[in-house]
């Protein structure tokens, strides 16, 4: 038995152990194994840290603690994590942000039952980030939270939507400083090393710039879902995204 | 007085943030915005200004009397005393 397996993850190759429940999570980013490959991201499971997560299995430790090193090794390959539920529509990326229980999830459902099978929810938890060349892609991680909706698929990032629920449907466009408040809220802000906080604040600063961000309050119905895509597309259009 | 150690001020997009940075991460989960003004304090705090220092400051940034100086330092050292920044 192999002790460990390579994937393809955002376009990194990813050393990962093979156990704890991560091969069938992984087997849409698997490689075949050769002795050449150098990995761009080793997941160590030498440094999981059990005792931080008492009341948990073992398999929810190797899923959590594979996740957070991923994650945190992104950040040198110009990508982040944003807790969110992403869709691909049409090849274009859609990303709905918010703290848990908000209706991430809900609303990309009801993205998929008012548009269709050609609506892709493609993770549900963390899917990632990364600036390439000069466009930002969102990619599909085998960290995809407790449903495990989890599609190996990149398409260029044209907007972010963060959700409150409310009694209405009213969308509303976000100042770069909203923006990079909300972001940072459903990422990593918290750093041991003064170098990696600029880092992410430098790829913070770029996709506000350049990716328009939105706060959509909402009822969980199909209007909600007309309103953020019609809204989150034009914006896109109106950018060249 | 001084401020606690393991935070940083950053300018995002045009306005002032302070982030916890190091081993305090761990108790810190927000972020501290503060306007020009708080800024310019928090910077002469890191630099270990005591209070009539701050006044001092706010008087020649702003040419605001001493008086109207102290009430905002003193609204401003007990805003970050509250949230944990600051050792009195």
């Amino acid at each position: 038995m192999l002790d460990s397996i390579l994937c393809k993850i955002a376009e990194l190759i990813t050393e990962i152990p093979a156990e704890g429940g991560l091969v069938p999570l992984c087997s849409d980013y698997l490689l075949e194994k050769k002795e050449n490959i150098v990995p761009d991201i080793i997941i160590d499971k030498e440094q999981f840290n059990f005792s931080k997560y008492p009341d948990f299995s073992n398999e929810d430790v190797f899923y959590m603690e594979s996740g957070r090193q991923f994650n945190a090794k992104l950040l040198d390959f110009n990508g982040f994590y944003l807790h969110s539920s992403a869709v691909e529509f049409e090849g274009k990326a859609f990303l709905f942000s918010g703290h848990c229980g908000v209706g991430k999830s809900t609303h990309t459902k009801l993205w998929q039952s008012t548009f269709g099978e050609n609506v892709h929810v493609f993770n549900d938890d963390k899917p990632a980030l990364r600036k390439i060349d000069d466009t930002w892609y969102v990619y599909g991680t085998p960290w995809s939270g407790k449903n495990h909706i989890n599609l190996n698929i990149k398409a260029p990032l044209c907007g972010i939507c963060f959700l409150k629920q409310s009694e209405e449907n009213r969308i509303r466009r976000l100042s770069a400083f909203e923006a990079t408040q909300k972001i940072l809220s459903q990422t990593f802000h918290k750093f041991k090393r003064t170098e990696r906080l600029d880092a992410m604040l430098t790829l913070i600063e770029d996709i506000v710039s350049s990716i328009p961000v939105f706060e959509l309050e909402n009822r969980p119905e199909e209007e909600a879902v007309r309103l953020s895509y019609t809204t989150m597309l034009s914006a896109a259009k109106e950018l060249g995204l | 007085m001084k401020l606690k150690e393991g935070f940083v001020l950053r300018k995002v997009a045009g306005n002032f943030v302070v982030f916890p940075v190091g081993e305090t991460t761990v108790d810190f989960s927000g972020m501290l915005a503060l306007n020009e003004t708080g800024a310019l304090l928090w910077e002469k705090l890191s630099e270990g200004a005591q209070k009539s220092q701050l006044c001092d400051a706010l008087c020649t940034e702003y040419e605001i009397s001493y008086d109207t100086a102290i009430a905002d330092v003193d609204a401003f050292i007990k805003k970050l005393a509250d949230a944990g920044y600051i050792e009195l």
